[in-house]
């Protein structure tokens, strides 16, 4: 059955931690996203990416604190004590979705990018949602929670998303 | 199989207390409430290459995530353990064998260099019979005495990507013979094992070994690998603690080629070779003087296998596979030569009834010759056998409530020219309450066939005492003769588990059981009587093998993983198991020959994992094992560690040491050859990626 075979060089298949993943596609949701005017003090604030969980997910995101999206640098916070107010992304994870539904109600207008991973965030109100397709990363856009968060979503992010409205 | 036992009574006095093994566990649970502090994570240069990528880069990176294995757990209703490459590579493992000492119930005691016994839930035994072995499919199990002949068991460790290990009876998917448990071992696809690996290394024990393999692409939709291996094991220590002579080597290549991974269709081709020499201290018997010798003597195997697997998707819920290989060993030992063929065909066709049911069903034949040379001490008669199994299974899994219960029913009829007929039905319930929790439950009934030995051996053992009063050596022979009326060995297993995830970085699986056994092979002694070997006067006492054990056994398997932080891991396992048999004879051999006592009643193994900054990654794994009192093996605490350093994303030094609680400690009794005390060693190992 193997008739003539030409063995050519091999090639490398990328691959990398879940966690680690996630949090390079956070940093580059960023660079497609524009804050509604009056989000962000003065030019010198930071992009605030809140964690509702402290521990699993913290270590990756290490990675991507202090890089710079248009000029802006990206700090690291928790949710919980601070509250949501002073966020721009807001990230959930698996281990938190016990509250979800009264969280994205009270950040659903501010102007905050919320970004999940547990199946069914996207239409539970959530903005962006990670889903794993065989063993690669993907995501969906919830246009509907997107418009009424009042944040601007490039069309070259939202040709790469899977789109999602929200439940009926 | 062992024909008398006599034991080895040096006694290791251990060091250690109990109150350590509880000092431990308790740690484990109490630091349940302490948050981690944070340190410098090893990932950070690897983030740093992923965050470089566009958006479409990123959605094309391989996402490795435990939860793949984690979803195929939760939804197994069987207590599965499943040993990952990471596992593998962290724990410093050399063999197959010592892997599976971290799963829960399973008890893994090394009797010298070369040899294991292995078995899970009991029943413990060089030959111990009740585990069913497969490398990617293809059983590893003998027939000539009903198990592994782990010494022959062995592949590229780097190339395994996962170890399946499910105890209890997994008869129904996988026929007779998998009483206690299944154990699965997959190797990668060779689409995951492209370029060149090259791993070698050397220690006090491991004395040195290397392996190398590359791997490369054949036209636009295949991938192949080959890979040859080397090493060279030390001597372990005797009871004098000199140099026990059962030290081995062994060479092994193989490769394997992946065709359409990606398709409808793909094709898997897999071949090895291997060549291994074994050395041990073996007591022999002979008919002339002097009958009784304890010798040296060297085994030698050498075998190769092929195999061939078409999968094909007739659509998204019916796919089909072939499988079918060829598998020949021989096995050279002074007690006997064994040569063996073997050729398996084997279908399976899984598909949805309707939304409600999956169904599998599959055929399988295969047929076993082999060639058997006698010595005095162990052989059969005919010294010759062509056997045939032929095999049918089906199973359904019926969604009685969807997502949150699901039955399943397995039925598995086989033919086999030892007993006939055999029948191994078993019943399974999966309830998911929630996401965090799962509990199943299943009945099973399995049959363990007589092995060649148990039916058509014949076995002698000269035993000289000295005579009363000057009248000279008095010489008895214990002859065992086989039954080629045997029925095969009954299970019946009642089995409950329970899996909770409290959390994302917390998960417990816990197993109990409850096991009928029946018809267990033993024997029963017959009437001595006078004979003559050449020239002396001889009393024989035979023993006869019979079904004429029968009794319980029952345990508690409990698996714990935490990722404590996300540089350090903690997984934890441990063991109870207790059996209880009885014969009804009044034969006073049938106890160890039905193996109780052979195994431990408590069993704890913890591992801790710890990414360190600077690329470096430190494992500690702490075993503890109960005594085996009937065959007076002490209780024995140890400990591996291994660190580990990465310079560069494809280079990594490692250095290993094994056993560090004790210089050395028994953990088996004799069988046909004297056990040997593990020793403590270090060795270090250099993997380097192109």
């Amino acid at each position: 059955m193997l008739a003539s075979c030409f063995f050519s060089p091999p090639a490398h298949a990328l691959s990398a931690p879940e966690y680690e993943v996630k949090a390079a596609f956070l940093y580059n949701f960023a660079k497609f996203i524009e804050w509604p005017p009056g989000t962000f003090h003065d030019e010198n604030s930071p992009i605030n990416l809140c964690l509702t969980d402290g521990s699993s997910f913290r270590g990756a995101l290490e990675a991507i604190q202090g890089k710079t999206v248009k000029g802006r640098k990206i700090a690291i916070r928790t949710a919980g004590t601070d509250g949501t107010a002073a966020c721009q992304i807001l990230f959930i994870p698996s281990s938190d979705m016990t509250q979800v539904g009264e969280i994205l109600d009270s950040v659903k207008s501010r102007g905050i990018l919320t970004v999940g991973e547990e199946k069914g965030f996207a239409q539970l109100g959530g903005i962006i949602s990670f889903v794993l397709i065989g063993n690669k990363i993907s995501f969906e856009i919830n246009i509907d929670a997107a418009k009424r968060s009042g944040l601007e979503i490039s069309s070259q992010l939202l040709k790469l998303a899977i789109i999602v409205r929200d439940k009926p | 199989m062992r024909l008398l036992r006599m034991w080895y009574c040096k006694r290791k006095l251990s060091v250690f207390s109990p109150s350590a093994l509880i000092v431990v566990t308790f740690l484990f649970f109490a630091m349940a409430s302490v948050s981690s502090a944070g340190i410098q994570v090893q990932t950070r240069e690897d983030t740093n290459k992923l965050t470089e990528l566009s958006l479409e880069e990123l959605m094309n990176v391989e996402v490795v995530s435990a939860s793949k294995t984690a979803e195929k757990i939760s939804e197994t209703s069987a207590a599965i353990f499943v040993i990952t490459q990471d596992d593998i590579r962290r724990s410093g493992v050399t063999s197959i064998p010592e892997a599976l000492r971290m799963v829960p119930g399973m008890e893994v005691a090394r009797i010298d260099a070369n040899k294991w016994a292995i078995s899970a839930r009991g029943f413990n035994d060089r030959f111990a019979n009740k585990l069913l072995v497969l490398i990617d499919g293809r059983s590893v199990y003998s027939p000539f005495f009903s198990g592994v002949f782990w010494d022959a068991q062995d592949t590229m460790l780097e190339d395994i990507d996962r170890i399946e290990v499910i105890r209890g009876p997994g008869s129904a998917l996988w026929g007779a013979n998998a009483v206690n448990g299944v154990i699965n071992i997959i190797t990668k696809n060779a689409k995951e094992t492209q370029g060149g690996l090259v791993t070698t290394g050397f220690g006090s024990e491991e004395r040195g070994f290397g392996g190398v393999r590359y791997g490369g692409k054949i036209g636009p939709a295949g991938y192949y690998r080959i890979y040859g291996k080397y090493f060279d094991r030390d001597a372990y220590a005797n009871s004098q603690d000199h140099n026990a002579n059962d030290g081995w080597s062994s060479f092994r290549s193989g490769f394997r080629a992946d065709f359409g991974s990606s398709r409808q269709s793909s094709m898997t081709l897999q071949g090895d070779v291997y060549s291994g020499s074994a050395d041990q201290s073996i007591e022999i018997s002979s008919p002339t003087p002097p009958y009784q010798d304890l010798v040296n003597a060297e085994t030698v195997t050498s075998g190769g296998n092929i195999m061939a697997s078409w999968k094909h998707s007739f659509s998204n819920t019916s796919q089909m596979k072939i499988q079918s290989y060829f598998d020949r060993t021989e096995r050279k030992d002074i007690l006997a030569r064994e040569d063996r063929n073997t050729f398996d065909v084997d279908l399976q066709h899984s598909f949805s009834l309707n939304e409600r049911q999956k169904c599998i069903w599959g055929l399988g034949y295969r047929v076993t010759g082999d060639d058997i040379r006698n010595s005095y001490t162990l052989g059969v008669d005919p010294s010759s056998r062509v056997d045939n199994l032929y095999s049918a299974f089906i199973q359904d899994e019926i969604s009685l409530i969807p997502k949150i219960l699901r039955q399943t029913v397995g039925l598995k009829f086989e033919h086999n020219d030892y007993t006939g007929f055999e029948v191994q039905p078993t019943v399974r319930l999966l309830w998911t309450p929630d996401t965090k929790n799962t509990i199943w439950a299943a009945i099973s009934r399995a049959v363990r066939t007589p092995s060649r030995v148990e039916s058509d051996g014949i076995g002698n053992n000269t035993i000289v005492s000295p005579g009363l009063q000057g009248s000279g050596d008095q010489l008895a022979v214990v002859k065992f003769i086989g039954n080629d009326t045997l029925s095969s060995e009954k299970l019946i297993a009642y089995e409950l588990g329970y899996r909770v995830q409290p959390s994302r970085n917390l998960f417990f699986d816990l197993a109990l059981f409850y096991n009928r056994y029946d018809e267990i092979i033993a024997t029963t002694s017959g009437t001595p009587y006078a004979a003559l070997l050449p020239g002396m006067p001889v009393l024989v006492f035979p023993y006869v093998a019979a079904n004429n054990v029968s009794g319980q056994s029952h345990g508690l398997e409990l698996a714990a993983d935490w990722s404590v932080s996300d540089w350090w891991r903690l997984q934890f396992a441990y063991t109870y198991l207790v059996m209880q048999l009885d014969s009804g004879d009044d034969n006073p051999y049938w106890e160890y020959q039905a193996k109780t006592g052979t195994s431990p009643e408590h069993q704890v193994s913890l591992r801790s994992g710890m990414n360190l900054g600077h690329n470096l990654q430190l494992d500690l794994w702490l075993r503890y094992v109960d005594g085996l009192k009937r065959i007076e093996v002490d209780r024995y605490m140890t400990m591996d560690l291994r660190l580990s350093w990465k310079p560069e994303k494809n280079v990594e030094f490692a250095i290993v040491g094994q056993n560090l609680f004790n210089p050395n400690h028994y953990e088996f009794g004799e069988d046909i050859s004297l056990p040997t005390k593990v020793q403590r060693g270090v060795y270090g190992k250099v993997t380097w990626q192109f």
